[in-house]
């Protein structure tokens, strides 16, 4: 009855209309999740836009949200393209953290503020980039499935954090919470807005999505990119180095997660902890599939979903409304996107008739 | 002392069986979908369902066997949202199972918040076999268990004849080797991948189900942490063959309980550094075993991971 025919080109108006719809039908099921447990969705959907854009301040909040999304995402979106699946986001998000914390703690004193926080962001794009490394390296010479590897390193990177803040980097006046001491003004990146906690990450992760963008339309590296996620073997019978691209690519990949990783914490916690909100890069993994892997779109559909984020933390206070909304909606989003994909792919007719 | 060693070491292991057949389910059940040509990264989200609702349930009725029937089913339910988008809709196989994790770590966070550090007043209760359990020293660690793990041991052994021995079985590796060849034969595709994603998510259910039912039985926020990742992991190292996957999750089995007693124990190891243990040996596992597979051209299906269409001329 249904019959499928492949589709040569896909038109505009379905790239455009197909995740729109996505995230319609996604906010859909998300509000049949809350009716379940007898709130009203409508007031809850309320909750959250005022939560996430009500107001000059949760505005900030959506933007703050938005900075780790984008530098995590874009450099996802250049892995994805080759058919990469790096999943390992969260934890070079913590070795970023991680190592640009060492400079914080011992050079505060001797470095001056652009120095050091110079130091902090090249150390936390080279613990991210090292993090990304491994799995790349297993990957490209060993065909280890980059996947597991890449989930696994997570919890490695998670417990080694741990290890940390338990252990060696505790700060003793920290009554025994898992705390180090908190930054000196050195280590903190300076605010863009005052009134708010507005960073100069913003404009990192603005520049990397420009030059991610760049890299993949305009550079050989980005062609050989396509190529390679096109078709592995076409690649391959056209000298095309995939081993060497894959390294490169999450170098750069696992380095923006770093940087996020070092920009959240210095330009928001001030502090090294355990809850450094490393969930971002999972959440990264749906703004590149939602932006269709295209860097600029990106910087909407991050700033869309920490809008999303900051609004379900608000109501998790306000309404007790559990922030699994957020994880329930963004999947549902992706679930239709997804499927939707079909439609771009291919015609669809019905008992001969052609409907899209 | 030494009979102390000797309790300790038939402690140790039976506890390993337990916290390994939490392993075993799902990766049977990964086993038999990736056998299909369906890779389902969703393991870690029916397992948590399944944790959840097999907890609910038991919280609510009572009914502990029932309890692990509907966590089963839950996680059976939860893999046919990848089944239909990966199968039907040919969608990208990687993104929808982990879009499948993230759902269910979002809706058990979402309608788990009323159970959070509740207790289950019972968990599944011991059943001693007679006879067997008086083997020394295999027949306490073994047969002293309770019925889920005989049936995992039951599992292994149907699973493997299912799928070297029986027509279901030829027809399940020859769609996941070759799905034209198979459609030329007569297999349904569609229909064979359709039964053994249900099946994966069935025995990723139980997992979760067992978990929250015996060696947990509370309900946390991410209480699977990262078993689901494990059970992929560990589908590679038992070369998609059942009586392999026993050896893989009874090691994964063996190093949780051992780090789980020496931090009860009170060792001066810090207990991140035992925690991580865990995913670390899953994390040499993988490459050793991904090497091991290459070395024997031992056969990863063909077609993991690309959907089939029918109709494409």
């Amino acid at each position: 009855m249904l019959k499928f025919e492949k589709r040569e080109n896909i038109p505009l108006h379905l790239r455009i209309l197909i995740p729109l719809i996505s995230i319609l039908l996604g906010v859909l099921i998300g509000g049949i999740a809350v009716m379940f447990s007898q709130v009203n969705p409508l007031t809850v959907y309320k909750a959250i836009f005022i939560g996430a854009f009500g107001s000059t301040y949760v505005f900030s909040e959506t933007i703050v949200v938005a900075i780790p999304l984008l530098l995590i995402s874009v450099g996802l979106i250049l892995v994805f393209k080759m058919n990469y699946w790096n999943i390992g986001a969260y934890g070079q998000y913590i070795m970023g953290a991680i190592f640009c914390t060492y400079f914080a703690l011992n050079s505060a004193e001797t470095m001056s503020r652009p120095i050091l926080l110079m130091m902090m962001c090249i150390a936390g794009m080279v613990g991210g980039a090292l993090w990304a490394l491994i799995p790349a390296a297993l990957k490209a010479y060993w065909k280890v499935n980059e996947v597991i590897a890449t989930l696994l390193l997570n919890y490695i990177a998670l417990y080694s954090l741990k290890f940390l803040m338990y252990g060696p980097w505790r700060n003793p006046r920290s009554f025994g919470f898992p705390l180090t001491k908190i930054f000196d003004l050195n280590a903190q990146l300076p605010k863009l807005i005052s009134h708010t906690r507005i960073h100069l990450g913003l404009i990192f992760g603005i520049i990397a999505a420009i030059i991610i963008w760049i890299i993949i339309k305009k550079t050989k590296f980005g062609y050989e990119i396509r190529v390679i996620g096109e078709n592995e073997i076409v690649a391959r019978y056209a000298g095309i180095n995939i081993a060497k691209n894959i390294i490169l690519a999450m170098i750069i990949s696992g380095g923006l997660a770093g940087l996020a990783g070092m920009a959240q914490i210095s330009g928001i916690i001030h502090m090294l902890q355990i809850e450094i909100n490393p969930d971002y890069g999972y959440t990264a993994i749906i703004v590149a599939w939602l932006s269709g892997l295209n860097a600029l779109t990106a910087m909407i559909v991050s700033f869309f979903l920490g809008g999303l984020f900051a609004g379900a933390s608000q109501i998790q206070i306000t309404m007790k409304v559990p922030i699994g909304i957020v994880g329930l909606i963004e999947s549902s989003i992706l679930f239709f996107l997804l499927g939707g994909a079909i439609l771009t792919n291919y015609k669809l007719y019905y008992k001969g008739r052609k409907i899209i | 002392m030494r009979p102390d060693a000797y309790a300790i070491t038939i402690i140790l292991l039976a506890a390993t069986v337990e916290s390994g057949t939490i392993l075993l389910f799902p990766i049977i059940g990964e086993i038999f979908t990736e056998r299909s040509g369906i890779l389902n990264l969703g393991i870690e989200g029916m397992m948590i369902i399944g944790a959840l609702v097999g907890f609910a349930t038991a919280f609510m009725t009572g009914q502990i066997y029932w309890a692990f029937f509907m966590g089963m089913l839950a996680g059976g339910l939860a893999s046919l949202i990848h089944a239909f988008i990966s199968i039907t809709l040919r969608g990208n196989q990687v993104v929808s199972g982990l879009a499948l994790s993230i759902f269910g770590l979002g809706v058990t966070n979402f309608y788990g918040q009323e159970f959070v550090n509740l207790q289950l007043a019972h968990t599944i209760p011991q059943v001693i076999i007679p006879g067997l359990s008086q083997i020394p020293f295999f027949g306490p660690i073994l047969f002293k268990q309770d019925y889920m793990v005989y049936l995992s041991y039951i599992l292994v052994i149907i699973t493997w004849f299912i799928l070297f021995k029986t027509k279901a079985g030829i027809q399940l590796r020859a769609v996941g080797q070759n799905a034209q060849a198979a459609d030329a034969m007569g297999v349904n595709v569609y229909k064979v991948r359709y039964f053994w994603t249900f099946f994966g998510g069935l025995m990723a259910g139980a997992g979760g189900a067992y978990l929250t039912l015996n060696c947990a039985p509370f309900w946390l926020d991410g209480i699977t942490a990262g078993r689901g990742w494990v059970a992929i992991a560990l589908v590679i190292f038992a070369r998609w063959n059942p009586p392999y996957a026993l050896i893989g999750a009874y090691l994964f089995g063996a190093i949780n309980a051992l780090q789980f007693q020496l931090q009860s124990m009170g060792t001066t190891i810090p207990s991140a550094l035992l925690s991580m243990q865990p995913y670390f040996l899953t994390f040499i596992l993988i490459i050793v075993a991904t090497l091991l597979v290459k070395a024997k051209h031992i056969g990863v299906p063909k077609e993991l991971g690309i959907p089939y269409a029918r109709e494409e001329k």
